[in-house]
């Protein structure tokens, strides 16, 4: 058949069906709802499976290098297309956003049973999904942008969705306050404050695609790649670095990083599956797939004598010190799923970092290479983490680690699932992925022989000590130690302590298991993508890999087993291991000590517990900026100025068009001989001003 | 020569058989109703207006202002006022359906709009001063009558007696002026004394000046130019609600017809200091008639001190027309605009009157849901009148104010026209606003639902079309306006 007419190649279907089925599925679950109570779920599961196969089909693509790019007219009186480009990084992202939204979303089934708005949950679920693949399939920025619009919609629709705004679904612990400002956030509050604080990054992002437009004339990655005569006229007026930087920005703003990452903390009065699909495993990584678009495409710029070397410093920065800065706050927290959230935010500094250091190094596929797939292993293990987390805020009835604790017998398959996904998220040496990608991110950065390198090798080995303390921290607060009052209450109150439901685990657990089984097989997983990656860039970018000095220096290890990885990042990543591991040992799961005690017990850990505890004052300061501190000045202007000093400034020509008025109006007596006087007295007032 | 195909010519035949035929029909029929002389009376002004319409797109008339030894001229100049004349004419045909039912002496009510009708269109054509004297009186004796129609109330009375006192002191003045033109030029062929006035003996000069002030008294009497304005608040209050309409945007706009064909000729010829002067009356109208319509209670006063406001806008365009290529044809606009803002407005207080028996401004309060047809097309015509985009009243200021600025270029007084405009604009908002509110935000007694007079609907249905289409699409009527401009460089006497 010939499917011509359309404009596109019929071979680019399933390319266009990955984004467009999730939207369709929106659209048809209002209507299943009418159907059944369960028909919105269905649907959704439906429609994300079918959307995921579909992304499947492209993986050939991407292990073959080959790609597809279809366009169809959209707005052709200004020449804009739109179009879908399945490249391998696309593919790649449209596997991960695929397949693990349809294990959430069927996570969803078991874990939203009962909610009375379960249509307006999966239509949002339904539209995330779609748009994220809009953003990761889109071949131009303003597509891209419809999409990046549209998940940031679908999160604030989704963070806010318990609107009733009841006590269980805050965040933060009621009554306190941080610098005179509450730290405990309803729904409602957390969905504003996270629209709008992302807002601020989609700004510098609309406003660099638009400065680029200026210049290019055109928003499609594949002309901007091809013809870069762009960045030469951007450099020549100094814009090209404010323009890449301002894009930036809208990643910062989506993935939480500093100084824009205070909202994903307060996103957690979400539903727990919105927080693992959107909070933790995709929406949140869209920052990281928009550099990794555009990373390569400014690397490559070298070859036209453009030095982009600030930007990716920016990256790297602002990646290391979201990393440090969010894993801090990480390990003194008591809610669950806020500590997995500052770990989310930390371990995505962890890939800007990597993206940065790719952009300084010789070697760029390495960095490019390690932080894509710590992407892909975190989104396993994290959304794992999450639904698990999920389970035990569904069985326990609270958000507070405190009131867990010894439940590894209630509840012994979720035990098993969280320390495999923890063990991945702790990077435990060799059985883990996140091991192997933490690592390739050391190694990334210790070679990148950048000037920067070493202090970012340092703030990255000591968050790694932090990130496996806190994992260590969670699973023994949850799991080991006696029962709390909390669940102690429970229990007497005759409530049973049991295990989730199977739809609910088995997401969770297969999430658990390919965390641990792809670790295994670790290194030939990176390889792999390594070499995807080696051939993408070098095909599309034109930025060629040597065999580096990677390869050279670890061939002899452990007779070839370890080849290209480096062999100083790997004893630093064990000890960081080792050390965090241990400590966390120590206070949690063994109980040796009272980590209360040592607080207390000195002055110095008393007020760095605080500090922590108060988020470094950072959330407090900027809504004292830009919330609090703006709303005393102007109820000061109203009550001072407006009031006083304007009011009487109004009366002034309000009294004189008053007295104006009467006069005027005195002068219509009504008696005709005095209006004859006026005309005769007129006429003279005309000969007077013509003879003047 | 009488050209029998010229366009005054035969509008005059045709509406003049029509205003004398129908007191005969009614002197022939026995029934009493009304309805028949109305529709005959509006069949007579859609077929003028169609007629009009035929002549311009046939390129029957001569565009600009003609100066012709005739004493009609069939020019886009009349052909123009003829157009904004003629739809007045209909809107208060239409308007005075529901007024006079139950009202005596249809027949003759209807010939006289017709007759008066006849009178304003002939002004604009007329290149004669006494040909333009017998218009004149055409269209005033009739509005006299109809002032007064509502013969047992005693405020129509007054308004009729006063109008009839000062239109006939301002008739007097005209001939005056006429008399000292003809004394001085031998002629009253408008050219032959603007070029006789050109070429003046010194020692004559003052007795021109005198002519030309006698021409500012007598038309400015009917555009309600300050200080010779005192009639008309009055006069519009007393009246009947659709005769106020012809008034305020009929009779008046005539008046700047006269104005422009007389005055401005009269004064350019003489090379006077006149526009100065003109500038000086505009903006004590224009300020007079906004700040005095602040404190008014009574809605038709109010639109009449608005309607003197609105003098003064159009008399920036004039006083400037010399200077700047857009005075005239901004004024032109402002004049058709003003005529079917001002109609529509008087018509939706006509309507009011009819069903409701207000006037008092104070007891409009939530007329929007008892009236809501009527209420919107007076609303309306309000925003158009204080000239709020993207109404047809924004569209004419802009060129108004605009002229004024552009003028700047060649006497140093002209911005500050355009700068007492928008000042007055803002001031008017202050009444027109508060009109507003009383109607949409405020409660009235009642809710509920009257019935609307279907003609008054039909009127306030074309008006509010007419006023967001113009002012949405105003390019062809800004085009029309243009063409219609007298080239005040081409009269032979200006060097």
């Amino acid at each position: 058949m010939d499917f011509s007419f359309l404009g596109f190649n019929i071979g680019s279907l399933n390319v266009w069906a990955v984004w467009i089925l999730p939207f369709v599925g929106a659209l048809v679950i209002p209507a299943a709802a009418r159907v059944s109570k369960a028909g919105p779920g269905y649907v959704a599961v439906a429609f994300a499976l079918v959307s995921a196969i579909s992304a499947a089909t492209l993986l050939p693509l991407a292990l073959n290098n080959h790609e597809i790019h279809s366009q169809i007219p959209w707005i052709p009186s200004v020449g804009l297309k739109a179009g879908v480009l399945a490249d391998p990084l696309a593919v790649l992202m449209a596997n991960i956003v695929g397949w693990i939204s349809f294990l959430i979303f069927v996570y969803s089934l078991g874990y939203m049973k009962g909610d009375r708005d379960l249509m307006r949950f999966f239509f949002w679920m339904a539209f995330f999904v779609g748009s994220m693949q809009l953003i990761v399939l889109s071949d131009n920025f303003l597509q891209l942008f419809f999409g990046w619009e549209g998940v940031g919609l679908a999160s604030y629709a989704l963070i806010g969705f318990w609107y009733r705004d009841k006590k269980k679904d805050h965040v933060g612990t009621e009554g306190r306050t941080v610098l005179g400002l509450l730290d405990y956030y309803s729904p409602t509050q957390s969905g504003m404050k996270s629209f709008i604080m992302t807002k601020v990054g989609d700004i510098m992002m609309l406003s660099g695609m638009f400065l680029i437009f200026a210049f290019a004339g055109t928003f499609g990655f594949k002309e901007l790649a091809s013809n870069t005569s762009w960045a030469t006229a951007m450099s020549a007026h100094n814009l090209l670095i404010p323009a890449a930087i301002l894009l930036f920005g809208g990643a910062v703003g989506k993935s939480a990083q500093f100084p824009l990452n205070e909202w994903l903390l307060e996103a957690m009065t979400g539903p727990t599956s919105v927080s693992a699909l959107i909070h933790a495993a995709t929406m949140v990584k869209a920052g990281v797939f928009l550099v990794a678009r555009l990373g390569p495409l400014f690397f490559a710029l070298a070859a036209a004598g453009l030095d982009m070397n600030q930007f990716f410093e920016v990256v790297a920065w602002v990646g290391a010190i979201t990393a440090f800065l969010l894993a801090t706050q990480g390990m003194v927290h008591t809610e669950i799923k806020k500590v997995l959230a500052y770990s989310t935010g930390s371990q995505i500094g962890y890939m800007m970092l990597a993206l940065g250091v790719a952009g300084l190094s010789r070697q760029f596929v390495d960095g490019y290479t390690a932080g894509f797939f710590h992407l892909i292993s975190h989104a396993m293990f994290k959304a794992s983490l999450f639904m698990a987390a999920g389970s035990l805020l569904h069985v326990v009835g609270s958000r507070f680690m405190t009131d867990m604790g010894g439940l590894r017998r209630l509840m012994p398959k979720t035990y098993i699932f969280m320390w495999a996904a923890g063990l991945g998220l702790m990077g435990a040496p060799f059985i883990s992925t996140g091991f192997w990608s933490k690592d390739a991110i050391f190694g990334a950065v210790y070679q990148s022989g950048s000037s920067w390198a070493l202090p970012l090798f340092i703030i990255a080995a000591i968050t790694a000590v932090m990130t496996t303390f806190y994992t260590t921290r969670l699973i023994g607060m949850v799991f080991f130690g006696n029962k709390s009052k909390h669940i102690e209450h429970l229990e007497k109150e005759g409530y049973h302590v049991h295990e989730a439901s199977p739809v609910m685990w088995i997401p969770y657990g297969i999430l658990a298991a390919l965390t641990i089984g792809v670790g295994i097989l670790g290194l030939a997983f990176e390889h792999q993508i390594h070499d995807i990656f080696t051939a993408y860039l070098a095909s599309d970018f034109g930025i060629k890999s040597s065999v580096g000095a990677v390869a050279t220096q670890s061939q002899n290890l452990l007779g070839g087993f370890l080849e290209g990885v480096n062999p100083l990042a790997l004893s630093i990543s064990l000890s960081a291991f080792a050390v965090g591991f241990v400590l966390g040992y120590i206070f949690y799961i063994g109980r040796f000590a009272d980590p209360a005690k040592v607080v207390n017990s000195n002055i110095f850990f008393y007020a760095i517990h605080k500090f922590f505890l108060n988020r470094w004052y950072l959330d407090a300061l900027i809504n004292w900026t830009f919330v609090v501190g703006p709303l005393y000045v102007a109820r000061g202007i109203y009550r001072y100025f407006e009031d006083k000093v304007m009011e009487g400034f109004n009366l002034v020509p309000e009294k004189t068009m008053a007295g104006g008025a009467r006069i005027m109006q005195a002068t219509q007596t009504g008696i005709s001989q005095s209006y004859l006087y006026i005309f005769g007295a007129g006429i003279l007032i005309v000969l007077l001003l013509l003879f003047i | 020569m009488l050209d029998f195909t010229s366009t005054p010519i035969i509008l005059t035949l045709m509406l003049g058989a029509v205003g004398v035929i129908i007191p005969v029909i009614s002197a022939a029929r026995k029934e009493k109703g009304g309805k028949l002389y109305g529709g005959i009376a509006f069949g007579a002004l859609v077929a003028a207006i169609a007629f009009v319409g035929y002549q311009i797109m046939t390129k029957n008339v001569a565009s600009g202002a003609l100066f012709s030894k005739d004493v009609l001229s069939n020019d886009m100049f009349g052909s123009f006022f003829a157009i904004a004349m003629l739809i007045v004419g209909i809107m208060t045909t239409v308007g005075s359906f529901n007024y006079m039912r139950g009202r005596g002496n249809p027949a003759v009510y209807y010939s006289l709009i017709v007759l008066s009708t006849i009178g304003m269109v002939l002004v604009a054509y007329s290149t004669d001063l006494v040909m333009l004297f017998v218009a004149w009186e055409l269209m005033s004796i009739p509005t006299y009558v109809l002032a007064g129609y509502d013969k047992k109330n005693p405020s129509s009375n007054e308004a009729a007696i006063k109008y009839f006192l000062f239109g006939a002191l301002s008739s007097g003045i005209i001939i005056w002026g006429i008399s000292i033109a003809y004394g001085l030029t031998g002629s009253t062929n408008i050219e032959q004394v603007i070029s006789g006035f050109s070429h003046l003996s010194p020692g004559m000069l003052p007795l021109a000046i005198l002519a030309v002030a006698m021409f500012i008294a007598g038309f400015g009497f009917k555009i309600g130019l300050v200080p010779f304005h005192m009639w008309l608040p009055d006069t519009y209050e007393g009246a009947p609600p659709p005769i106020s309409a012809l008034l305020a945007a009929g009779t008046k706009k005539a008046g700047f017809a006269a104005a422009l064909r007389v005055i401005v000729m009269g004064a350019i010829a003489l090379d006077l200091n006149w526009s100065f002067a003109l500038a000086i009356i505009a903006i004590i109208t224009m300020t007079f008639g906004n700040l005095a319509a602040i404190r008014q209670k009574n809605i038709s006063r109010m639109l009449a001190y608005s309607s003197i406001g609105h003098a003064g806008y159009i008399l920036i365009g004039l006083s400037i027309a010399p200077f700047s290529a857009l005075g005239a044809a901004a004024a032109l606009f402002h004049v058709l605009n003003h005529a079917v803002m001002k109609a529509a407005a008087f018509i939706a207080v006509a309507g009011i009157v009819a069903t409701l028996s207000i006037t008092n401004i104070d007891k409009l309060a939530g007329l929007a849901k008892r009236m809501p047809i009527t209420s919107l097309g007076l609303v309306v015509s309000l925003l158009a009148l204080a000239g709020v985009p993207p109404l047809n009243g924004f569209w004419s200021k802009l060129m108004l104010f605009g002229a004024a600025i552009d003028a700047g270029h060649v006497v140093s007084w002209a911005p500050y026209l355009a700068v007492a405009g928008v000042l007055n604009s803002a001031l008017s908002l202050a009444y027109y606003g508060w009109l507003i509110r009383k109607m949409y935000f405020e409660e009235g007694e009642s809710e509920k639902r009257v019935k609307e007079p279907r003609s008054i609907i039909a009127v306030m249905i074309f008006s509010i079309i007419f006023m967001v289409g113009v002012g949405v699409y105003p390019d062809p009527f800004i085009q029309f306006a243009k063409s219609a401009v007298p080239v005040l460089t081409s009269i032979p006497v200006i060097h």
